[in-house]
């Protein structure tokens, strides 16, 4: 079975300094891989560089979604292609309401599928169901995508809207980082209902804690923009009791 | 202001003063302001409050106002009810065309009263020169006197229609409003075009918002793409008194406002919030003083400024608290958006601050859409236009919001939507 994302040899820059120095990938369809590594290792920015942020530079490689190069699709593209990004900082949206954000984006990719827009009315109840699974207040419904959230209520949200886009690689960017371990299993939840054979995750983490939740089918440690080791979910737990500096003498 | 101009405005103030009619503005009141304006000449673009205003349409203004023009001198062309905004539903209208009340096109009587006591040289500042100009050619006013005991707000839609090409006539748009004690009054006051887009307009407002009242006043200009649109207001709020402005500037090729608000009261408050949504070659320049001039008075400054093409947004806002105003309470959020590569934003904030025992806070930003922001948008499968557009009316939301006449507020998106070229039903996605 071929895979639904495959990064060859990919080799990125900011500005004039490599960041990532040859990422090899497979991610085949229902598979769970987790991306872990020291800070500043590349983790971060290979989760931007698959959904297209600005700001980087192509120096080698390549990759492909679905046999598509998806480097070549605009970032939008991607999003309607199936691609999600769940940010680690996400941002605040004043005077843009959440709903009407979730309502737009959902909408976009239902055109991209060639599926009619939903009404109001029947996205409203959609939310609410999924809202109430994140265990949302209803209140959010009524706010600017963001705004004032707490660090856990921005997290949710982002879960929130991949619950909503059902996408068929949603790529989890430190989804972790800041959260106490109730609103962690509330996340992990999220994440766990929508695991199956039709979507693939990546997560991105620096801690082994969120893959007790959401256990991953293969483990790879990143370093210096490389993976330089690879494995099950042992490796995490391998990592959790010797840290990352034995990993980086290996790959030296 | 050159000679040359101050001969000009000398000699057509002579020329047409048998025609200015004294019930509106005395001869020697008119006399003293040209007298004056002469003397210290119209603010020009080196005066640090006036460099963002584009003033060089005043070379090739004819100042005197067509009503008081020899009969001959240009064609009237009558106005048809159908060529203005339609009207807002509860909102008694007066409707005035070139300065000049128009019975046929207003629901409401005109108030004939005699000239109110000049608040002139106390209530303006050295930046309500144009003021003078006004009180020179002013043809009509607009004088609303709102008594107390009313159960309800009155609410007055005063419409300022400018016909006339600034090369033959020039337009002086006049608006003085009592407000009495515990009175209150809505005024919706807009400017707008009919004829022709060319008009030069030269707006005088004198507001009195006595103890206790409350004044909400909805401004907006739209007049045509060639038009100059210069006004100036100065308002006084008694104590426990309240004055709030919306300030939308939309239309013209150059506008500019000077608002003056004294808050002259123990306890009075002033908001102001403005909009101006620039494009083209557009200039829209705003100078806003509040004043605190008695205790534990309350002001804030909203403006939202969009600038696209190579349009030029400029708003000045000034915040002065006098010795003997302890227990001030002033807020300012002044933002800016560039929305074109070579457009052009000035936002600046001022505060003057006197006694010790105030609370102040002010921000003041410039800029472009936040890159990080409209990638968030893109990664949930928005389009890049959609995605900047809902940004802009976002942007907006905070000052339209506050617009709560319905019918204004949607004449306004829609009119908006067609300057910052948004599409009006996106706000839907606010």
């Amino acid at each position: 079975m071929s895979a639904l994302l495959q990064i060859d040899n990919l080799k990125v820059a900011v500005g004039a300094k490599p960041v990532l120095n040859g990422v090899t990938l497979a991610v085949r369809l229902g598979e769970v891989h987790a991306i872990m590594g020291p800070n500043g290792s590349g983790k971060s920015t290979l989760a931007h560089v698959l959904a297209g942020r600005p700001g980087y530079t192509l120096t080698a490689g390549s990759v492909t979604f679905e046999g598509r190069d998806l480097l070549g699709l605009a970032p939008e593209e991607r999003a309607r292609a199936g691609v999600f990004l769940g940010f680690q900082y996400p941002v605040e949206i004043p005077g843009v309401n959440n709903v009407y954000l979730l309502k737009a984006a959902f909408n976009a990719v239902r055109k991209h599928r060639g599926l009619p827009e939903v009404d109001a009315f029947e996205f409203l109840g959609l939310v609410r169901e999924k809202m109430k699974f994140m265990r949302m207040d209803e209140s959010f419904l009524g706010r600017a995508v963001n705004e004032g959230f707490s660090g856990g209520e921005k997290k949710r949200n982002e879960i929130l809207q991949m619950l909503i886009l059902e996408p068929k690689l949603a790529i989890l960017d430190e989804t972790d980082s800041g959260l106490d371990i109730d609103a962690l299993k509330i996340v992990a939840q999220g994440v766990n209902s929508l695991r199956g054979p039709e979507r693939s995750i990546v997560l991105v983490t620096h801690y082994q804690r969120m893959l007790d939740y959401i256990v991953p089918d293969y483990v790879h440690v990143l370093v210096n923009g490389r993976i330089a080791k690879s494995g099950d979910r042992t490796l995490a737990l391998e990592l959790e009791r010797r840290g990352y500096e034995w990993v980086s003498e290996e790959a030296a | 202001m050159s000679t040359a101009l101050a001969t000009r405005i000398a000699a057509e103030y002579a020329a047409a003063a048998a025609k200015l009619p004294a019930r509106v503005v005395s001869a020697v009141r008119r006399e003293l302001a040209v007298k004056t304006l002469c003397a210290q000449g119209l603010p020009a673009t080196r005066d640090e409050n006036w460099k963002y205003a584009n003033l060089r349409a005043l070379e090739r203004v004819r100042f005197a106002p067509q009503s008081a023009q020899p009969a001959e001198a240009a064609p009237e062309t009558p106005v048809s009810a159908a060529a203005l905004p339609a009207p807002i539903e509860g909102y008694a209208r007066q409707t005035f065309i070139d300065g000049v009340f128009a019975p046929q096109l207003s629901s409401a009587a005109h108030h004939e009263a005699a000239e109110s006591a000049p608040q002139g040289e106390r209530g303006r500042s050295s930046d309500a020169r144009f003021a003078l100009l006004n009180d020179a050619f002013a043809n009509d006013a607009a004088r609303l006197r709102i008594a107390a005991g009313a159960e309800r707000a009155s609410c007055v839609e005063v419409l300022f229609v400018a016909r006339s090409e600034a090369a033959s006539a020039a337009s002086y748009p006049r608006l003085d409003v009592k407000v009495s004690a515990g009175a209150c009054l809505n005024l919706i006051e807009r400017h707008v075009s009919v004829a022709s887009d060319a008009n030069f307009v030269n707006a005088a407002v004198e507001i009195d918002v006595a103890s206790g009242a409350r004044m909400t006043h909805f401004r907006v200009q739209e007049l045509g793409a060639r038009a100059t649109w210069i006004d100036t207001l100065s308002a006084t709020v008694g104590a426990d008194g309240s004055y709030q402005q919306h300030l939308v500037h939309l239309g013209a090729l150059s506008a500019r406002s000077t608002v003056h608000v004294r808050l002259a009261g123990e306890r009075s408050a002033a908001r102001l919030h403005a909009l101006a949504a620039a494009a083209a070659h557009q200039t829209h320049d705003a100078y806003a003083l509040i004043e605190h001039a008695a205790p534990h008075t309350v002001s804030e400054q909203v403006f939202r400024g969009i600038a696209a093409g190579r349009a030029r947004v400029g708003f000045n806002g000034k915040v002065s608290v006098c010795a003997g105003a302890p227990g001030a309470d002033s807020r300012q959020s002044l933002r800016g958006l560039l929305a074109g590569p070579e457009a052009e934003i000035d936002v600046r904030p001022q505060l003057e601050i006197h006694t010790d025992d105030v609370r102040c806070s002010h921000g003041a930003t410039a800029g472009k859409l936040d890159e990080a922001v409209l990638f968030y948008l893109l990664s949930r499968g928005l389009d890049p236009d959609t995605a900047q557009q809902l940004l802009k009316w976002a942007f907006l939301a905070d000052v339209v919001a506050k617009i709560d006449i319905p019918d204004l507020k949607r004449s306004i998106e829609r009119a908006l939507a067609g300057r910052i070229d948004v599409a009006a039903d996106l706000k839907e996605l606010l």
